[in-house]
């Protein structure tokens, strides 16, 4: 049986001791393992649902929350998610009061560059998933040039991208 | 912080972070695109540098970064209130489809049309992503040409060293961006005092 309590305190920890949307995988994973409170397989499916599904891609865990406990895991794994976010006023206040020394702005021109290597990564790390190939990046390319273009409404272009994989790899 | 009272309506407020959690297929770079153009270039309440000055922030908080700026542009737009509204908007109703979605999904996971439709979605959300890093890119290089060669060559070199570190060498986020934070303070301190990234930059945004 699930303790809800304990549940919401191990979804509230990989949470807390992420960054970004996707890093709070391997705590989830190895301590509803080890509880016996989900199926390794809940795991990629949570992860394909928050693909296809609308919201921030940290809304995976609200999947992964449903396989597990239902509604009730769904609304635990929200609230979860949500809390740690609010840091940022802290942090946004701590940050204040340093901003005007001048090694602060060095640091967070550092910073700026480094998230966007990070996303970079990310790209990289998306189109070099097992399985995909020059079909996946011919669409990538087509997304990125219709997102430029700016003419064209974000669910257009993935909806004519999950066409272009019916196609493809049907 | 000082007007908030003259900021939007609160329901003005749900109903945009609504649209974008509601639009954001295809996970946080599209979300971070539709956040721009709504905030940046449509309602022009934020400018891009503010924007990253913000999501700078986001990255040193732990969790979803994406629900971090929400917290900081309500805060901005509408005091607490307004950091509520925007969370409710932002989370609510794309939590609630991502539930059913979940819900349904087992009866449909084996069905080969879904699974090849995904395997085009996947990689145009790397598409998506690419052009979300162009648009943090450019503002940041282009501040390297004006402060000269050296400042752009090593500007571009410690953006590509840090995807190289997290693709190569599999390092933690964290790791990267606290190293970041030492080499942005060791090479990148204005020595004038210019003002790199501040909130009351209005710069040069579209």
């Amino acid at each position: 049986m699930i303790d809800p309590f304990i549940y919401f305190l191990l979804f509230l920890k990989a949470s807390l001791f992420s960054t970004g949307g996707f890093s709070n995988l391997p705590s989830l994973h190895q301590d509803l393992i080890a509880n016996g409170w989900a199926k390794e397989s809940y795991f990629g499916q949570s992860i394909a649902i928050g693909q296809i599904s609308p919201g921030p891609n940290g809304l995976w865990v609200i999947s992964l929350g449903y396989l597990t406990y239902g509604f009730a895991g769904a609304a635990l794994s929200l609230v979860a998610i949500t809390l740690p976010a609010l840091l940022v006023l802290v942090i946004s206040a701590g940050y204040t009061r340093i901003e005007g020394r001048t090694w602060v702005q060095g640091a967070m021109f550092g910073v700026s560059l480094a998230v966007v290597g990070i996303l970079l990564a990310v790209v990289w790390t998306i189109l070099r998933q097992p399985g995909e190939d020059w079909k996946g990046l011919l669409i990538a390319a087509g997304a990125f040039g219709l997102a430029l273009s700016r003419k064209v409404n974000m669910l257009i272009i993935l909806g004519l991208a999950g066409l272009a994989g019916y196609v493809l790899y049907r | 912080m000082k007007q908030q009272d003259s900021g939007p309506s609160k329901w003005l407020l749900f109903r945009i972070w609504a649209g974008v959690g509601l639009q954001s297929f295809g996970g946080g770079a599209s979300t971070m695109l539709l956040i721009q153009r709504a905030f940046i270039e449509k309602y022009k309440w934020l400018t891009i540098e503010e924007f990253m000055y913000f999501w700078n922030l986001c990255v040193l908080t732990p969790g979803i970064n994406l629900v971090a700026i929400t917290v900081l542009i309500g805060r901005k737009l509408g005091g607490v209130w307004g950091i509520v509204v925007s969370l409710a908007g932002l989370l609510l109703p794309s939590a609630t489809i991502t539930c059913l979605l979940a819900a349904s999904f087992q009866q449909i996971e084996n069905v080969a049309a879904v699974q090849a439709v995904l395997r085009g979605v996947i990689p145009a959300t790397g598409g998506i992503m690419l052009l979300v890093g162009c648009n943090f890119a450019i503002p940041l290089l282009r501040r390297g040409y004006k402060e000269g060669v050296l400042y752009l060559v090593g500007s571009g070199a410690l953006m590509i060293a840090c995807a190289l570190a997290v693709i190569l060498l599999k390092l933690s986020v964290v790791v990267v961006i606290l190293s970041a934070i030492l080499l942005g303070a060791l090479f990148f301190t204005p020595r004038k005092g210019a003002p790199l990234l501040l909130k009351e930059d209005q710069g040069e945004g579209q």
